[in-house]
């Protein structure tokens, strides 16, 4: 059986490479988008910091890595809410719901899919940035290795989040796919020390695991090496988001087949 | 017939939709090589009946084995068993019919499923399509590639869903011919709901009336004839669908996927 697992997350993981390549608009999130990202944050960095080399040299630090590390939680969460979502949009999904595939079989899948277009799209930024601005993102070390990790946890979480509500709401709740992404953008502090938000909002945002996975990549970009505090608070707040997600999905799955949602997409 | 081994076996399915009952207590029993017709009018229950066969909407009440596994508590080793097609489903777009055929084929487990992707094609006399786009292909031909999926990986049960609707007399008899020679070779049992009755007298050897989400009739053709005191099917389904009042629906759905 754990050989047709494999068998069927390999399928599935295909099956969205032959979407990509054969739908060029969906090579613009792996391409297009990260390279806009590193001109505008590079160029905005530059902008900042002037003539003052080490003042430019900083706010290039906090901007660039700033983007590419958040590209981390947008490509894997887009992967896998949009590979959902390309199911509910081909009317795809009485067809893989009646073969033998697990759920957790075709989220792995699509989640494999995602890390290659994670290689991709992050791949393309940190040679963009370095050919553009001679931003070294290699340099900030082996301390990227977990804060990437916690964010794509993360990532999925929020796509589990909106794959529950698509489940649940049909098509109309996909507009969450994107919309989750442009909230938890200025709450996580990508750019910033949330002290920057306003006040009222600032609660929220230390209860957010990827608030903490930015504060410890803007230790890295000061140079104070791996604030494993600051790491750990985020795995936790991670874990627990992961573990509430698949609780989400687990029962809007069990709600949609109570309900005989599948003749939405007959 | 009654000894051959049970492929599947539906006990008291019931399903209530928020205003009205759509299933209300099928019994249903289907023996290896068996081909059975589930019919009844528009809003008789046929394909609620068929979604909760396949483990894709959950019945109120009842219980769903199909060789030997139970659906609530092993839905995928039950899958495994089970091919569905549909004239509804669409083919996954962007995708040639034989990378198509191949990931399905892989998603029933099958390794290699090259040779079966060339059997089935044949079998429907469709070799030419298998480097085709989705987007290319007729209805009559989706619904061909449609079934040849649905058998790739040899399934003990086969579930088809109005395999012939709308589609010309040269295709529908391909279907025909196709579903014969699969039950026949391979001991494949057939469930299936038409509204064509032709179809009906020609494939099945036993129908099930289904009317107001309940069994009316279930018996070879001349069984249930006598019992209704009708000459043919056909009329039987015209006098059943004259009485029967379509179910009123709150989800939204057609009348006939209630």
């Amino acid at each position: 059986m754990k050989g047709n697992s494999w068998l069927r997350m390999r399928a599935i993981a295909k099956r969205h490479a032959y979407v990509m390549v054969r739908s060029p608009h969906r090579l613009f999130d792996v391409s297009l988008w990260p390279l806009v990202d590193v001109l505008l944050f590079g160029s905005l960095a530059q902008f900042i910091g002037g003539e003052d080399s080490t003042a430019s040299e900083q706010a290039a630090g906090y901007l660039l890595a700033g983007i590419v590390l958040w590209h981390v939680v947008y490509q894997s969460q887009i992967a896998l809410s949009t590979g959902f979502l390309e199911e509910s949009w081909t009317r795809n999904l009485l067809n893989l719901m009646v073969t033998p595939m697990r759920e957790v079989e075709y989220v792995a899948g699509v989640a494999l899919f995602g890390f290659v277009k994670l290689f991709i799209g992050v791949g393309l930024m940190v040679v963009a940035a370095f050919a553009f601005f001679s931003f070294e993102t290699w340099d900030l070390g082996f301390g990227l290795v977990p804060i990437a990790a916690v964010l794509l946890v993360v990532a999925w979480a929020i796509a589990l989040l909106v794959i529950g509500l698509v489940l649940r709401y049909g098509s109309g709740a996909e507009a969450m796919a994107w919309g989750v992404m442009f909230l938890l953008l200025p709450l996580s502090g990508v750019f910033y020390p949330i002290d920057s938000l306003p006040p009222i909002v600032q609660p929220i945002a230390k209860l957010l695991p990827t608030t903490h996975a930015f504060a410890a990549l803007r230790d890295l970009v000061d140079g104070k090496g791996v604030n494993w505090g600051q790491i750990a608070l985020a795995a936790i707040g991670a874990v627990v988001m992961l573990g509430l997600a698949f609780a989400w999905v687990v029962h809007m799955l069990r709600v949609f087949r109570r309900r005989g949602y599948i003749t939405r997409y007959t | 017939m009654t000894s051959a081994e049970v492929v599947l076996e539906a006990r008291g399915l019931v399903k209530d939709y928020r205003r009205a009952r759509a299933v209300d207590g099928v019994d249903l029993v289907v023996h290896a090589g068996e081909r059975v017709a589930l019919l009844g009018p528009n809003g008789a229950g046929k394909t609620t009946t068929l979604f909760m066969l396949l483990g894709v909407v959950a019945p109120d009440e009842g219980d769903v084995t199909i060789c030997g596994y139970r659906l609530a508590k092993s839905r995928s080793r039950a899958a495994e068993q089970v091919g569905f097609a549909a004239g509804y489903l669409p083919l996954t777009e962007r995708m040639r019919v034989n990378e198509y055929l191949t990931l399905f084929g892989q998603m029933y487990g099958v390794r290699d499923p090259g040779p079966r992707i060339e059997a089935g094609l044949k079998r429907f006399r469709i070799e030419h399509l298998a480097e085709a786009m989705g987007t290319e292909l007729s209805s009559g031909q989706r619904t061909l590639i449609g079934i040849v999926r649905a058998t790739l990986h040899e399934p003990r049960l086969l579930i088809l869903d109005e395999p012939t609707a709308s589609l010309d007399p040269d295709v529908a008899s391909r279907v025909r011919a196709g579903l014969l020679e699969l039950s026949n070779e391979h001991g494949t049992a057939l469930l299936m709901t038409s509204h064509d009755m032709s179809d009906v007298e020609r494939l099945c050897d036993r129908v099930v009336f289904l009317s107001h989400g309940k069994v009316i009739a279930d018996g070879t053709a001349a069984e249930v004839l006598a019992k209704h005191g009708s000459n043919d099917l056909e009329s039987m389904f015209l006098d059943l669908a004259e009485r029967h009042e379509p179910h009123e629906t709150t989800t939204g759905q057609q009348s006939d996927h209630p």
